[in-house]
């Protein structure tokens, strides 16, 4: 292993529209290859190793599931590391807002009903951002638009993070 | 059907013989052993033909007693009979006090913050009342089974944080048994589950023992039982529930609240019975002492319904973490003994839309899964290919930074084993020592988080403020144990630290109470230790040789070849003689030369998985 390559250790091309299932069976036969449980009985040398080896493979399956974070690894394979914050992108600020705001209001109402159709709505901008994403991201000359959108896509799945955490208080 | 195996003490077994594994639930009112005979995975009886042992041990002057006769006793000497130690695991003096009247013993603190029980063998801490209940089950395994342990898996709650977690191997530890594994509780009934009805899919484990409660979420795929989401509260039982019953006698009674120990065990009995009792019964009359009342189900329902609704918060979080809905759990099963109480199985039934499975014991169903986690584990070949769980943690993992908050670097639910770094900088000039505060829990403020461990990573070279990078990696194994490193990246200044929980025993106090353990008499602890490290060296001696014959020719050179095959022939000459630190070193140094073999060896088999051949035909 040792490889730099998260996709070529699942034996997949590099690309953002991934067959996610293939992707978790590939990840269960190098588990069960790795797996510190598998070593339990084995000298100390090999137990070391598997924990190593378990470990990166757990990171890498978590990068490559994840859309964000798969988009991000396929730009920093693409060339430089993300510019970060040089990437202006006025137009989703405002979005942005808009969403915060409308979480906030059905925080104050406990609007229940309410959260559940701002969730399917969150649901169908990723996948519209997925889309545009895997169209754009291996084009030098929209390397900007790649990045704007991939942290487009950050943001949304921060924001769902913290519709879960919504929904939990409004559980109590 | 396999043969027993009996191997001579100090002697290895043979790499084909089937070797000896446990699995043990160390429950906070019963405990469990349970071993894979026959192909078959039962608990083991005692020899009065009784599997569970109640988690209860009674001090006297100079011997213990442990199980149902200890239990017996608990109202009639209750300083010196400890029950439900579980929840005192892993805590400090201050949780402790926060369980308040609960709790009749005396404490004391030690030279950790572990509290530990007077009794009149001295203090004992909880780890210690583990280990005698350990000890017993131990020792009905070997004698039923007719040779030493390899080994024993032994369950946590899923919920158990990591000062839980260590306190329990401690445990292990003194109780003479070698950990193969922590194995979280809800993950091992699924194994039994699981195996039992060729299971697929996705699967709840509501699992509500004596003194916890855990709810997980697995996919199962073919032998994969992976741990999607897990969740639950390490202090919510059916202790619980028979405190709510003994409320509400000393309510209905008129009884003073400020109770004498043994008044308060005697209640605590009347209560535990009638909720017993109600498992059949419509009503039932309590009586305690000259008093006496009717108590109705419905009653006792809506007495536990609070504790009802916060494990049902909790599944439905554990759902939500999982990205699922509720309707998308095919199948939920019930384990620990409180869920006996015919109001958690409707509640739980409401919840999720289907009825809960309960056909295997639910007192049972832990040990029995983890005897056959316990069976792979010492290396036994299983019929029907082999399992593979893949487990989470069940609490976040971070680090203290500016203004007291608390910097998530591992998520809650993140697959175990994981290694995570986090790079931080001086905030002074000239700054040379930083201090790592190592947190686990969910909240931002540190003070509503666990506290694990601080270290100090000192001798960071002069440099303006900003200018140090400081990387700080977790790694968390299969145990789910944590150790945390810290390294400045400029000079490669390095600390680490295996993470000695805030509220674990101390290496010295472990020691102590080792020596102090009557079963190692001085002459049989050095007879002893000899004998383990003899065993390692054979045990390495072995994988070793095995691993050359399979892949030496094809993954070493010559010269590499030549001095694995010195550090074997030297540790070989040493075996024929007594020096166990001798032993101990070489095998050690054995280790270290097959280091690079073992990494060649594991990489091969990850190119062969990928290549879609079969593990088997390559190692064989």
């Amino acid at each position: 292993m040792g490889t730099p390559c998260h996709f070529a250790l699942f034996d997949l091309q590099p690309g953002f529209n991934l067959d996610l299932d293939l992707l978790a069976t590939r990840y269960r036969e190098l588990a069960r290859s790795v797996h510190p449980d598998r070593f339990a009985d084995a000298p100390e040398a090999e137990q070391r190793v598997a924990l190593e080896r378990s470990a990166s493979l757990n990171d890498a399956y978590q990068t490559l599931k994840n859309a964000p974070k798969r988009a991000r690894y396929l730009l920093a394979l693409k060339g430089e590391v993300p510019l970060e914050v040089t990437v202006q992108d006025p137009e989703f600020l405002m979005q942005q807002m808009q969403w915060r705001e409308e979480l906030e209001d059905l925080q104050d109402e406990a609007d229940l009903a309410g959260v559940a159709v701002f969730k399917r709505r969150l649901k169908v901008a990723q996948e519209e951002l997925n889309e545009s994403f895997a169209a754009c991201w291996d084009d030098a000359a929209q390397r900007e638009q790649a990045e704007r959108l991939m942290r487009r896509m950050q943001f949304l799945d921060k924001l769902s993070y913290e519709v879960r955490q919504l929904e939990e208080r409004l559980d109590d | 059907m396999a043969l027993l195996q009996i191997a001579e003490p100090g002697q290895a077994p043979k790499p084909h013989q089937r070797r000896l594994a446990v699995g043990i639930d160390l429950g906070t009112t019963n405990s469990l052993v349970a071993a894979l005979r026959s192909g078959i995975s039962e608990p083991l009886p005692d020899a009065n033909g009784q599997v569970i042992l109640p988690s209860a041990v009674r001090y006297h002057a100079h011997r213990v007693e442990v199980g149902q006769s200890a239990k017996d006793a608990a109202a009639a000497d209750p300083l010196n009979t400890i029950i439900s130690v579980k929840r005192l695991m892993g805590r400090g003096i201050s949780d402790v006090k926060h369980l308040g009247g609960q709790l009749p013993y005396r404490f004391t603190g030690g030279e950790s913050h572990m509290p530990f029980i007077e009794t009149v063998q001295g203090p004992k801490s909880p780890v210690e009342v583990s280990a005698d209940i350990l000890k017993v089950l131990r020792q009905r395994a070997e004698e039923t089974l007719g040779g030493e342990l390899v080994g024993a898996v032994i369950t946590v709650p899923a919920y158990f944080d990591d000062a839980q977690r260590q306190a329990t191997k401690d445990a292990a530890k003194l109780a003479g048994l070698t950990v193969l594994r922590l194995l979280n509780e809800p993950t091992a009934a699924a194994v039994a589950y699981g195996l039992d009805q060729n299971a697929e899919g996705v699967v709840a484990i509501y699992d509500l023992g004596g003194g916890t409660f855990d709810i997980s979420i697995l996919r199962l795929t073919g032998g994969v039982f992976e741990v999607m989401a897990t969740g639950g509260d390490s202090a919510l039982g059916g202790d619980d529930f028979d405190h709510a019953i003994a409320t509400w006698i000393i309510a209905e009674a008129g009884l003073s609240d400020d109770l004498d120990p043994a008044a308060q065990r005697r209640l605590m009995q009347t209560a535990c019975a009638a909720k017993e009792a109600l498992t059949d019964a419509d009503s039932i009359d309590v009586v305690h002492g000259d008093w006496q009342g009717l108590l109705t189900r419905a009653a006792f329902d809506s007495l536990i319904e609070p504790m009802i609704a916060r494990s049902l918060k909790a599944c439905r979080r554990a759902v939500r973490d999982c990205g699922l809905e509720l309707d998308e759990v095919e199948a939920v099963v019930m384990v620990g003994g409180s869920t006996r109480v015919p109001r958690v199985r409707e509640a739980v039934a409401e919840l999720f839309g289907r009825q809960p499975l309960t056909e295997i014991d639910p007192d049972q169903v832990v040990a029995i899964g983890a005897a056959i986690q316990a069976d792979t584990l010492a290396g036994n070949k299983r019929d029907g290919g082999e399992l593979l769980l893949l487990d989470v943690i069940p609490l976040s993992l971070g680090l203290e930074t500016m203004g007291g908050l608390m910097e998530k670097v591992i998520p809650r639910n993140t697959t175990i084993p994981v290694a995570r770094a986090q790079e931080f900088t001086t905030y002074k000039d000239g700054q040379s020592a930083m201090m790592i505060h190592v947190l686990q829990g969910e909240r931002e403020l540190i003070s509503d988080c666990r506290s694990l461990a601080r270290f100090d990573l000192r001798g960071i070279p002069a440099m303006v403020a900003g200018a140090a990078k400081i990387r700080v990696t977790f790694q968390v194994d299969a145990d789910g144990l944590l150790s945390v490193s810290a390294r400045e990246l400029a000079s490669g200044v390095e600390s680490s630290i295996q993470v000695k929980p805030s509220y674990g025993l101390t290496d010295g106090e472990i020691t102590r109470m080792l020596k102090d353990s009557f079963q190692y008499a001085s002459d049989d602890m050095v007879a002893r230790a000899l004998r383990e490290q003899q065993v390692d060296a054979q045990r390495l001696l072995e994988a070793v040789e095995g691993a050359l014959q399979a892949d030496g020719d094809r993954l070493l050179d010559a010269e590499e070849r030549m001095v694995i095959d010195l550090q074997m022939e030297e540790l070989r000459e040493l075996m024929k003689g007594n020096d166990g630190p001798a032993i101990e070193l070489q095998t050690k140094r054995l280790s270290q030369v097959t280091d690079a073999f073992a990494a060649r060896r594991l990489d091969s088999t990850v190119k062969a998985a990928l290549a879609g051949r079969n593990l088997n035909e390559i190692e064989e």
